[in-house]
Order: structure tokens, then sequence, then C-alpha cells
């Protein structure tokens, strides 16, 4: 139902759907039960510029609009879930951070390798005791005339178990509080850059998702991105554009379970007609419809608000919490019709379940979401 | 200058069965099996360089394949579009090809697929070549450059069958010739920012509305219906060599075997 939209989305739409049904939703299966990252896939998704959707081409990205970004995002998402999380991460809160407040040093050096997925990005910012509490991070950088000495234990990086480039969160002033915190690049390979075991995670499985810590890496001083005590307000955006992502990638799963329901719903027969037919589950299947397609209404809401230059953060709340709670409705749902066997792995609707619950949890809980939605319409 | 390419392409029924389809991107795609002949006309680009112009015949709405072949790397698209185009059968369809070819003219090849996965006939590649006058090759899987043509290689029947083709000429390309490329997000960008689809309408080709669509069509569909096939199954009794002399008794016996 998106005769709404140019045709030139409905052609990158269309592109990245046949790229993924022959080449991820095969696979899909396998490395969810297996968490591998399948580098092959990874690899051809590079070469068709999905790392670098909205770079400017002159940096070796595709050029194209939020609009665009979070299409190809709900449909890698749609056929796995990790993929989507992994491309989303990249592009939203690990390459656009480097194009907004880098230096053009820093963005010739950076921004052109992981627009062609030659290098992957990952935002490290998570701590054991610092989640929604951003602001309460421990990781320090202490600069020095030459590099910064960075110590830091950085959870859950989406992406961590195979990032080059990585925005460490860090406190570069432990006296000031909130304005103490700084954004510096450090790349793996730096001397006392350890990636962590992987998480052995209930969804997304195929991201390799790690701790990632550093033991006094000494990193140049021309790594920090924008100026010091930037770090907040350098996570609060690229937050803000992130949640877009996440808010289509939780629309992109519930999409494939209402899919699968759809298609489920029609073939099996009980009482003599398909379970379509009794309107207990036709009544299901019109409140998932119609509550995904309210979920891509509203993220397509905020990536034009965007575009457009135009305040977004109300709006990307809103998607995000509204995209991810419908999504576990929507994913519940699904198991529900397919009754003994959505709760088998033999169909793909119990690995959709798992997948949404995430949604509710990373870049922003719902609750930290509810907060900054209320307080949006409360003016408190 | 280089080579100058046409390939042919068409925007088929991507679901549903009506007698006459409302064509538009959501219910239609590029024939399947037009993609390997886009990739083939792209490696003769990347090896001899020149210009490839897809060419189609459609309403408006179907200039997303087009767009589509625009965006695997062709410079240009032209769509025949016209009221008096609809309806055509392939002797129409083929008339109104080789005259829009005739006007992109001068060309070195012209490229179809071995059939459109909607209508399955086979017949449009064929039947636009004699028209044009041209010599071809039909199912090629492989096609390499050169001297002044073409290499081509076609399976027939259990032979391979070897062709030295000077241009002008026309192909057919199996569906088995390559593993076409996928379609790159920049390369939709730059579809859609620097290239555009031109449309010719019938006064453009130079042709009277006898000669194509539904007034110059030869044949008429009379009625289109699915398919119903009702599948038995059958267990054989006996032993394994008792239900193998079965097997092969019931199989002999149907002319299968």
């Amino acid at each position: 139902m998106d005769t709404f939209l140019s045709e030139k989305k409905r052609t990158i739409r269309r592109s990245v759907r046949t790229f993924c049904q022959r080449e991820i939703q095969p696979i899909a299966k396998e490395i969810d039960q297996e968490a591998s990252f399948p580098w092959e896939v990874v690899e051809k998704m590079g070469k068709l510029g999905y790392f670098g959707i909205q770079v400017p081409k002159a940096l070796g990205g595709a050029g194209l609009d939020t609009v665009d970004y979070i299409i190809v995002i709900e449909e890698i998402s749609r056929a796995c879930a990790g993929l989507g999380l992994c491309v989303t991460v990249h592009n939203s809160v690990a390459v656009y951070p480097l194009l907004a407040f880098g230096s053009e040093e820093q963005k010739q050096k950076w921004v052109p390798p992981l627009a062609k997925g030659e290098k992957i990005g990952a935002f490290c910012l998570t701590e054991p005791n610092a989640g929604s509490d951003a602001a309460g991070i421990e990781a320090s950088a202490i600069r020095t005339n030459s590099h910064y000495v960075v110590n830091a234990n950085k959870v859950f990086v989406t992406n961590g178990g195979v990032a080059d480039v990585c925005l460490i969160f860090t406190r570069t002033d432990p006296n000031a509080g909130r304005k103490g915190i700084s954004v510096i690049v450090v790349e793996r390979g730096t001397p006392g850059f350890v990636v962590g075991d992987l998480e052995d995670l209930c969804g997304v499985r195929a991201n390799p998702v790690s701790s990632i810590r550093l033991y006094d890496c000494q990193v140049p001083l021309e790594n920090l991105l924008g100026k010091e005590g930037m770090g907040l307000r350098i996570g609060l955006a690229a937050l803000d554009t992130g949640r877009i992502g996440i808010a289509a990638q939780a629309v992109g799963i519930a999409q494939a379970a209402l899919g699968e329901a759809v298609r489920y719903s029609k073939q099996r027969y009980q009482f003599g007609v398909p379970i379509s037919k009794h309107q207990a589950i036709s009544m299901m299947v019109a409140d998932m419809a119609t509550k995904v397609d309210a979920a891509r209404l509203m993220v397509y809401r905020a990536a034009v608000l965007r575009d457009q230059g135009k305040s977004f953060s109300q709006a990307s709340a809103m998607a995000k919490l509204f995209a991810s709670e419908i999504s576990s409705e929507v994913t519940d749902l699904a198991v529900q019709i397919h009754g003994g066997y959505g709760y088998s792995k033999s169909y793909p609707v119990e690995r959709y379940y798992r997948d949404a619950r995430v949604t509710r949890i990373y870049e922003g809980t719902s609750e930290i979401h509810r907060m900054v939605i209320a307080r949006g319409v409360l003016g408190d | 200058m280089g080579i100058q390419i046409i390939v042919c392409i068409k925007s088929i029924i991507a679901n549903g069965l009506n007698e006459r389809v409302v064509r538009s991107s959501d219910s239609r795609e590029l024939n399947p099996y037009d993609r390997p002949v886009l990739e083939v006309a792209l490696r003769i680009r990347e090896e001899l360089s020149g210009t490839i112009t897809a060419l189609s015949m459609g309403p408006e709405r179907c200039a997303f394949t087009l767009n589509e072949a625009m965006a695997m790397g062709v410079d240009r698209g032209v769509l025949l579009c016209d009221p008096a185009l609809a309806g055509a059968d392939t002797l129409a369809t083929s008339n109104a090809l080789a005259a829009a070819i005739k006007k992109l003219a001068p060309f070195d090849l012209v490229l179809f697929g071995t059939r459109a996965a909607d209508s399955d006939t086979g017949q449009v590649g064929p039947q636009t070549a004699v028209l044009l006058d041209l010599p071809l090759v039909t199912g090629a899987h492989s096609v390499e450059p050169k001297d002044d043509g073409l290499i081509v290689e076609r399976s027939a029947d259990g032979f391979l069958e070897c062709f030295e083709v000077c241009f002008p000429a026309g192909l057919t390309i199996h569906s088995s010739a390559n593993q076409p490329r996928d379609v790159g997000l920049l390369g939709i960008q730059l579809a859609f920012k620097e290239r555009e689809v031109k449309n010719w309408n019938l006064a453009d080709l130079d042709l009277s509305a006898d000669r194509v669509g539904e007034a110059g069509s030869a044949t008429n569909v009379l009625a289109l219906s699915r398919v119903e096939s009702v599948r038995k199954c059958e267990f054989l009794s006996g032993s394994a060599v008792e239900q193998v002399d079965e097997l092969i008794n019931r199989l002999s016996a149907s002319g299968m075997i």
C-alpha cells in the first residue's frame, strides 16, 4: 500500500527485497541458530551501497534520503533482523555522527571505507553501570601532549564482534558532569583494544553483539569527534536518527510475522475451512495489519521531517516507541495463529517473536521514550 | 562511439490473472528473462565501450522497468507509449518495436530475452528480427566479442552450436547465460537523477494504427483461465521388486519411458 511513494522509492524497495529474498532469507534461520555473521552476504550488501545509504556520493555513498534509508532497513530486517540491526546501527549511529560532527580530515579518512562496507562501525556508549543513565558512564580519556589514554568497558556493543571503527563515549573531564563527556574514535587493532566474548542473545542473533574494552589505549588527539564536552550532544543527535532506523527494523520484523501469519492461516484447515475464515483469526489479522501500517507511516513521518530539516525528535521517539511495541504484539499474535507450530523452530515466527523483543529496549527503552514524549507534550 | 546495443525488455504481470491487466509497478515486474539480457549488454559494453538503450512498450506506469534497467547501468530508456498500442499480440508488438529500433539506428546489436514470463510465447524476438532483416541466433548462453562481431554459443538438444555473428545482428539470450548483477542503491539514485525515460507515441514511430495494438494483431486471446490440477497419491504394494516392476509397467504404458 505504498502507492503514494515515488517510483524511485518503490524501485529501492523492490531491489532490496529481491536481494534479501535471494541472499538472506535462505540463510536467516541458520545464522540465527548458529549466531553467525554472514560475511559473504555482508560483502555483497556493501557493494550495493547498503552501508552508506545517506552518505554523499563524493564520500563513496549512495546519497539517498532518510525515507529511502528506512525502506532499506525495513526490507533487510524483514529477512533478518540481526542484519537489519547491523546496517541501521552502522549507518545511523556510527557513520552519521562522523558526517555531522567530523572534521574534513576525519570524514575523508573514515567515511569512504565505512560507506562501502569495507569497514564496519559501532557506537560504544553503554556500560555495566550506565544504560538509560548515559551520563553515568565511567570510561575515561586522559589527554597528554600527543594522545588520549583511553580506558573503557563498553557492553552490548552492536556490531562489536566485527567493528573496525568504534565511537567511544568517554569522560575527558571527570569534574564537568554531563558536559565532561566526549566521543573519541578508536580503531580495532589499536594496542589495548580488546573485543570481548559475543553475547548469547535471545534474538537478533546474527548480529555480533559484544563488549569492547580499552586498556590504556593511546589514541591520537585528532580522533576526537567535534570538541571535548560534546559527547552527549553527539550521542543524542545520533540516537534521534538511530531510533528511526530501529523503528524501521521493528516494522520489518512485524511485517515478516504478518506475512507468515496470513500465509499460514490460509492453508491451515480446522473445522473444514482455512482458519483465516474463522473470525477469531481474521480479527487478529486485521489488527496486525493495521498496527504494522500505522507504525510504518509513523516511521515515514519521522523520516520526512528529518529530510525537511525540521525538528523530528518527538516524531522519531513516537515512531520507535509505537513500532517496537506493536512489533511485539504482532509477532506474539503470529505465534498464536500458528498454534503449536508457532512455538517450533520449524517455522520462522518464533524467531520474529524473539527478534522483536529487543526493539523495546535498545536505542532508548520504551520507558525513556515515554519520558521524552511526555516532556515534549507537557513541556516539563 | 563504441558498440550500439538495443535491449528490448517487458514489464510482466507479477501476480493475478485478468484478460486485460492494469499495469503498474505494484502488480508488475521486469520480466525475469530480460535480466540476463541486460547483463549481457552491460558486459559487452564493459569490454567494447558504447551505448545501451533499453526499449519497452506499455503504458506510462511501466516506465519503472526502464528505470530498473538504467539503475543496472543502461544508458537510456525509450518507452513506446500510446493507447493505440494496447492489446497487441506478438506480431503487432514486433511491428512497433521494429519501427522504434529503426528510429534508434544506427545500431549494432538488438537483444531479447527468450520469452516473457507471463505470455510465454517466445515470438517477439524472432518476429522483430525478421522485420528488421537481421540475422538472429536464439537461446544464446555465451556471447563473446570478436573482431567486428561476436562468437555466440547455444545449446540445442544435447549439442553445442557455435556461431560467428557479424553486426548488425539480433540475439535472444538464454536465461542461464549469466547471473545478472543486483541493482545497487547508487545505480538507482543515478538512474532517477541523471537519466530519463523518453516516451514515444504512434506518431513518433511513423506507423499506421492498423499495424499496432489490437487493430494490428493477427491473433486474439479468446479466453484465459487457470489450469487446476488435482494430485493423486497412490502407494504401490508388494515387495520392492514387485513395486519396481509395477512402476516400470505404468510408466511404459503412459509413454513416459
